[in-house]
């Protein structure tokens, strides 16, 4: 048992639990993507960093990987951590617009243009696809090839599989080949036909307030009241 | 004598045995054969030492030991003769009969072979007193001289393995935790962890098996300490390595190292059987019941293998990607289990830290930094090599002192520290101490000891374009961040250093690169955008010039410059088509082409400073193409054939120009203002037209003649000039404000600057600019037969400074001493001059060539020099009581500081002394006039980029905005302020439009012979010759023959075609079939 602190509650681990695994036993969200309940963590994503620590050492990490560890102190929405999962959801959608979690992603986290080059791979190299054939189909029919830039996902030296038993899981575990998005085909390239549903706090606060504020703070709606804002910085 | 050791004696009794073979007297001479020397050659210089040995029977005399690298790799092959000391460098196989004829047999030192020490020029013979050794601290590279690294036994007779004796026999393996924790040694493989606290982790963790790792895969691009440090004294590393295991309890060592590294591969191999051999490996060792074995993994070279979590996955035998920590290998290492990893550099101080004691190490260095650290220090430095330092020294230390500063006398701008991951370091920061908290304040790392230095040819935004083209290579490509996040940190840099750049760019770099180093999962991505980060940080500048002026000041971003020959000219000369029209013999075409930009070309022909050939790129493997010869070739053949270039006058308009001054900046801006139909009128105060061109350089340089006939181009435009017409005088500002629309002030800077010495207004003490005008004028001037000539960087210079053209402008208050000098030496009285300089002529920024013809007209120059007092009797000067100065400490800009001798006074005679010390814009018709800005050398402050004044209408430019500046800088902003005039009459935005540098058409290459490129070399100019010149004014430089001419264009490397653009116009047929 680990005891620790997550968005300033106090949570209580089983042994082996990752810090994912105990926000999401507490019900608090943490966006994952290249994570599976059912596989191997991988922490190549990165969506899943949370702020551990205080001050001046605290560190990114993805919660998926990192153990619970008795009296850390993690925060799951502080705006270092926001603004690293949206930079990372403009960097995956200028990769590969056409997918509707990555769009609904960018609407949760209110990302609303993408200032990179748009390159239309189809693929962000979560590995879900190479997880999901080794470890649940027991195949091992794809895996990773190259490095850097070159990284990309194949059969052994390009050719038709033996291994490969057509099972479909690569497909249906694949957080992009999927029904394409339905808005409309867009000059720039995120969607945002979708709600916008990012919270507007982290302007005034230096955590994301909805699910800790105990009179709930109504900035996503209204703007803060100043005297409040005021008191809270002194 | 291998017999195994079965306990702590036995290495005793061993080293006393190897001691007292040991036979003082003998020679021997030992031959550095690291990497460095053999790439040069230094197993040849060994085959022929050992020839000649055994030829003339000195083999029981003479040894030759080849050792592992001595550092200096720059002077390589090296070679020290023992016990003496005496050091050769670059030795060559034909030096070795003579070196043992003479030094070995005659204890005489080889002259030609010692080493010269180029700050002072004194020749240098022992080893211990080359500046590059002296100022190190070589405690681990040390025995690197002497040792040869593949006997075990010369390492014990060193005295090694002693500290493993003191381990076995008298430690605890908490007590060794403890003297490394105590020593503050950390780790030397780039993060800097506490070595001690690394090794308790590993220590108290639960496993039945432990391994200890050597990381020797290093791989940032010119670093290879380790590579030395294995292949010179391996023992000193697994000694290291033994202790370690000892205290942490592994029963497994593994060394990891590159296999590019085939000979410390080898080395370490035939070190670890020597140590079987001895019972140093294996089980009971030592007799004390430890079992261990080191066995090596060769890595294939990805980059990445060298973070930890990497390197375990390689050795794993699995693909070689990290994992994201923690857990640390401390915990979950090699399948599992508990593992220490340490950088070889950690493990080699291990062995030093026992035998000396935690005390003695943390003598060494500074707070928080101690001991020492191997640096390789490479790049555009004159010592490149492998350096020991404690750490706590200073960058500047560095690169000056054991360095030896920057080749070819240019200047430092950058430091590369830690590799490719590391942060660019600027000048300002060069008293930076080499810490690991203080190059992380700086925003760089310390990395594993890489120091590449840069010098003002280094563009920092292509070095961050260079590290992250690397870095995307090595990237592993497993976490987002990194992978993507360095692949579009690379995509936009490469956009701005080809002129595509948005200034928005700049806060998506800041952006994307501080979330790659946040949220990326291994060292690799923490570190890739610090070499970004760092020169946004340092040198925003150089981005923006890229990005809103499209232009590349170090004048290397190939796609931005063309040719930097043009990018550099201020009137965008065509340099590249001209000279290529003239290789194909189309004189008129290039007549034309030169015309275009500059209506003063005969002028420039003989005056312009040429910034082009100072970046021409032939420059930098021979001479720069003569550029300026050529120019003059062509103005030449059209005066002489009377070739005319007639653009096309627009109809005249009704508003009408004041320009003030009819100088360069005036006369250009009259030019183009006049094409474009305005009745522009110069206003001149002296009786004669051209401003410094008549007034200030002499006519030996530049003919009146010549003057004349550009001058007509300017007033064949309709351009009016008004002579012995002072503002403020004889028109006041006002009223031409009335008259006229917009007026142009570019009254230059002619007032000399006082000295500020006692008795300077005495009776034959002149002021240079007032000596040329009236030399120039044909006024009687009363010099006597003895005259000096005080110049050099000054006062004013030094406040000028702020000016970004800080080079430009010294070189032009130098050449008005240089001119100065050159027509005192022609007066009829003549006798001797005199030039005094506070520095030396290596740091006189004038032309080379003018200095050279200065030297040949028999002017004297007196350097460390400065003026104290003028001597006076009767009211007129004697002489000049002069201080000796010497060089001191360097200053910020990398320059020694002349610093005065006490009591070192002398005294010069001269009847005559002219002080050319600088010179400042007269300002005082500005007086009344409110609206100015002035600088504090009273310059006219303006708009950088627009040359606009405080008020409306009013442009200035040329040398009364920059300070005494070069003619073709003047003549840029002339040009330049023509444009804005036009757009403001014509009431259009007043800005500027900046584009990449690109040439109107592309002339085919030539094609040379073998012949031909065997003998290219720049042509010299006809000149005058020496003897004629004195007590005349006829001009020196006489031009190039049509011959040499077209010789000289078809040297040109047509740079213009090496841009996207260039490399498609004349593809061959084939290729485009």
């Amino acid at each position: 048992m680990a005891s620790f602190r997550i968005d300033g509650l106090d949570v209580e681990a089983e042994e082996g639990w990752t810090i994912l695994e105990t926000a999401k036993f507490y019900g608090i969200d943490i966006p994952t993507l290249c994570h599976d309940d059912g596989l191997t963590s991988y922490g190549a994503c990165r969506l899943c960093i949370v702020e551990v620590g205080e001050g001046k050492n605290a560190k990114l990490t993805t919660s998926c990987t990192t153990p619970a560890q008795e009296g850390i102190r993690v925060r799951t929405h502080s705006r270092r951590v926001m603004n690293a999962r949206k930079m990372i959801i403009e960097l995956m959608i200028a990769r590969a617009s056409g997918s509707k979690t990555l769009q609904d992603l960018a609407v949760e986290y209110g990302v609303q243009s993408v200032r990179f080059k748009l390159k239309h791979d189809d693929c962000i190299l979560c590995g879900l696809c190479v997880r999901m054939c080794k470890e649940q189909m027991m195949s091992g029919a794809i895996d990773f090839v190259g490095r850097g830039k070159d990284r990309r996902i194949t059969t052994a030296f390009d050719e038709k599989s033996v291994d490969c038993r057509f099972c479909g899981g690569c497909m249906y575990i694949c957080p992009i080949c999927e029904l394409r998005c339905q808005g409309p085909d867009p000059p720039g390239a995120i969607c945002g036909s979708c709600l916008n549903m990012a919270p507007t706090c982290l302007d005034h606060y230096d955590d994301a307030q909805c699910f800790m504020a105990e009179d709930g703070c109504g900035t996503c709606v209204r703007e803060p009241a100043k005297e409040k804002i005021a008191e809270k910085e002194e | 004598m291998t017999a195994e050791f079965k306990n702590n004696d036995d290495i005793n009794k061993l080293r006393n045995i190897i001691n007292k073979k040991k036979d003082s007297n003998k020679t021997f001479i030992t031959m550095c054969s690291g990497t460095g020397c053999l790439a040069s050659g230094s197993g040849k210089v060994t085959e022929a030492f050992r020839n000649s040995f055994k030829k003339m029977n000195l083999e029981s005399k003479v040894e030759v030991k080849t050792t592992g690298c001595h550092g200096f790799c720059e002077h390589g092959p090296l070679i020290v003769i023992r016990p003496s000391g005496i050091f050769y460098h670059k030795v060559t196989p034909e030096d070795v009969d003579e070196i043992i004829s003479e030094t070995i047999l005659k204890s005489k030192v080889v002259d030609r072979l010692l080493y010269v020490n180029p700050s002072t020029g004194e020749k240098i013979i022992y080893e211990k007193d080359v500046p590059f050794y002296n100022k190190q601290m070589r405690i681990l590279f040390g025995k690197n001289g002497i040792l040869d690294p593949t006997s075990i036994e010369e390492y014990i007779g060193l005295g090694g393995y002693s500290a493993s004796e003191k381990v076995f026999s008298r430690m605890s393996s908490d007590e060794i935790i403890d003297e490394v924790k105590k020593s503050g040694l950390r780790g030397r493989g780039g993060a800097g962890f506490p070595t001690g606290f690394k090794w308790d982790f590993c220590k108290k963790a639960k496993g039945d098996m432990k391994y200890i790792v050597c990381n020797a895969d290093e791989g940032d691009p010119g670093a290879y300490m380790n590579r030395s440090l294995l292949e010179g004294n391996p023992h000193s590393v697994l000694e290291g390595m033994l202790i370690g295991a000892f205290a942490i309890g592994a029963s497994e060592g593994i060394i990891y190292i590159r296999h590019e590294y085939p000979l410390a591969v080898k080395t370490i191999e035939n070190a670890m059987d020597q140590m079987r051999k001895y019972g140093l490996l294996g089980n009971n060792i030592l007799g004390s019941g430890f079992n261990f074995d080191i066995r090596i993994v060769p890595g294939a070279g990805a980059f990445v293998c060298g973070e930890e979590t990497a390197l375990i996955a390689s050795i794993e035998g699995k693909k070689g990607e990290p994992r994201q920590r923690p857990p640390f290998p401390a915990q979950k290492g090699i399948f599992g289990k508990p593992t220490n990893i340490n950088n070889v550099e950690t493990w080699a101080n291990i062995p030093l830290i026992i035998n000396n004691g935690a005390e003695w190490f943390t003598n060494i260095g500074v707070e928080g930094a101690n001991g020492t650290k191997i640096f390789s220090l490479v790049g555009k430095i004159n010592n490149t090599g492998l350096v020991e330092v404690p750490l706590g020294t200073t960058i500047r230390e560095m690169v000056y002192d054991i360095g030896g500063g920057i080749p070819k006398g240019k200047k430092f701008k950058a430091i590369q520290t830690g590799g490719p991951s590391g942060g660019c370091i600027p000048e300002n920061l060069l008293s930076t101490p080499i810490d690991y908290v203080k190059l992380a304040q700086a925003g760089s790392i310390m990395g594993s000891g890489g120091l590449v230095v840069m010098d003002e040819d280094t563009c920092m935004v292509d070095v961050a374009k260079y590290f992250l083209g690397f870095l995307q290579e090595e990237s592993c490509g497993k976490c987002l961040t990194c992978r993507e996040g360095i692949e579009r940190l690379l995509e936009i840099v490469t956009d701005i250093t080809e002129g595509k750049g948005k200034m928005s760019d700049i806060n998506l770099l800041e952006e994307l690169g501080n979330v790659v180093k946040d949220a990326s999962m291994c060292g690799l991505g923490q570190t890739a955008p610090n070499s970004v980060l760092s020169t946004l940080r340092y040198f925003m500048d150089e981005y923006e010039q890229h990005i809103k002026y499209k232009r590349c000041p170090a004048v290397v971003c190939k796609e931005i410059i063309s040719s930097p020959c043009q990018h550099v000219c201020p009137i965008d000369t065509e340099a590249p088509l001209y000279i290529s029209l003239i290789a194909e013999g189309r004189y008129e075409e290039a007549f034309n082409v030169i015309m275009k930009d500059n209506p003063l070309p005969s002028v420039c022909a003989r005056v312009c400073s040429h910034p082009c050939e100072t970046k021409c790129q032939a420059g930098k493997f021979s001479d720069p193409i003569s550029i300026r010869g050529l120019k003059r070739f062509v103005t030449d053949y059209a005066q002489k054939n009377d070739l005319k270039y007639l653009p096309e006058k627009q109809e005249t308009k009704k508003e009408k120009i004041a320009i003030i001054g009819s100088g360069p900046a005036g006369l250009i801006a009259g030019y183009y203002l006049g094409m474009n139909g305005y009745q522009t009128t110069i206003f001149e105060s002296l009786p004669v037209h051209g401003g410094a061109l008549s007034v200030c350089i002499p006519e030996y340089r530049l003919p009146q003649a010549i003057l004349e006939h550009d001058i007509k181009n300017i007033t064949n435009m309709g351009v009016e000039i008004k002579y012995n017409v002072t503002v403020g005088k004889d028109i006041s500002f006002e009223e031409l404000r009335k008259t006229y629309q917009a007026i142009f002030i570019a009254t230059g800077a002619r007032k000399s600057i006082k000295l500020g010495i006692p008795n300077e207004d005495a009776d034959g003490v002149l002021y240079s600019m007032d000596f040329l005008r009236d030399m120039a004028l044909g006024k009687k001037i009363n010099v006597g037969s003895r005259i000096g000539i005080i110049g050099g960087g000054n006062a004013a210079v030094d406040a000028a400074r702020m000016a970004s053209r800080i080079s430009s402008i010294e070189e032009a208050s130098f050449n008005a001493m240089i001119d100065t000098a050159g027509m005192a030496s022609r007066l009829t009285d003549f006798e001797e001059a005199t030039l005094i300089y506070r520095r030396t002529k290596s740091e006189m920024p004038a032309f080379e060539e003018e200095i050279k013809a200065c030297l040949d007209e028999r002017v004297k120059m007196q350097f460390l020099t400065a003026p104290k007092r003028i001597l006076v009797k009767d009211g007129k000067i004697t002489g000049l009581e002069c201080l000796k100065m010497e060089l001191g400490e360097r200053d910020d800009s990398g320059r020694k500081r002349p610093i005065p001798i006490e009591g070192s006074e002398f005294i010069i005679e001269l009847d005559t002394l002219i002080i050319a010390i600088g010179e400042r814009p007269d300002l005082s018709f500005l007086d009344e006039i409110e609206g100015f800005e002035v600088n504090k050398g009273d310059t006219i402050k303006v708009d950088t980029e627009l040359y606009t004044t405080g008020i409306d209408g009013v442009f200035a430019g040329g040398d009364v905005v920059t300070g005494p500046n070069t003619v073709i800088e003047a003549m840029g902003s002339g040009k330049v302020v023509a444009g804005l005039i036009d757009k403001y009459l014509k009431g259009e935005p007043v800005e500027r439009k900046y584009e990449v540098t690109r040439p109107s058409m592309f002339v085919k290459p030539v094609e040379l012979t073998e012949e031909e490129v065997a003998e290219a070399r720049r042509p010299l100019m006809r000149c005058t010759p020496i003897e004629n010149r004195t007590c005349s004014l006829d001009e020196v430089d006489l031009g190039l023959s049509e011959e040499n001419a077209i010789k000289e264009a078809r040297r040109c490397l047509r740079c213009d075609l090496e841009t996207e653009e260039g490399k498609k116009q004349f593809e061959p047929a084939e290729e485009v079939a």
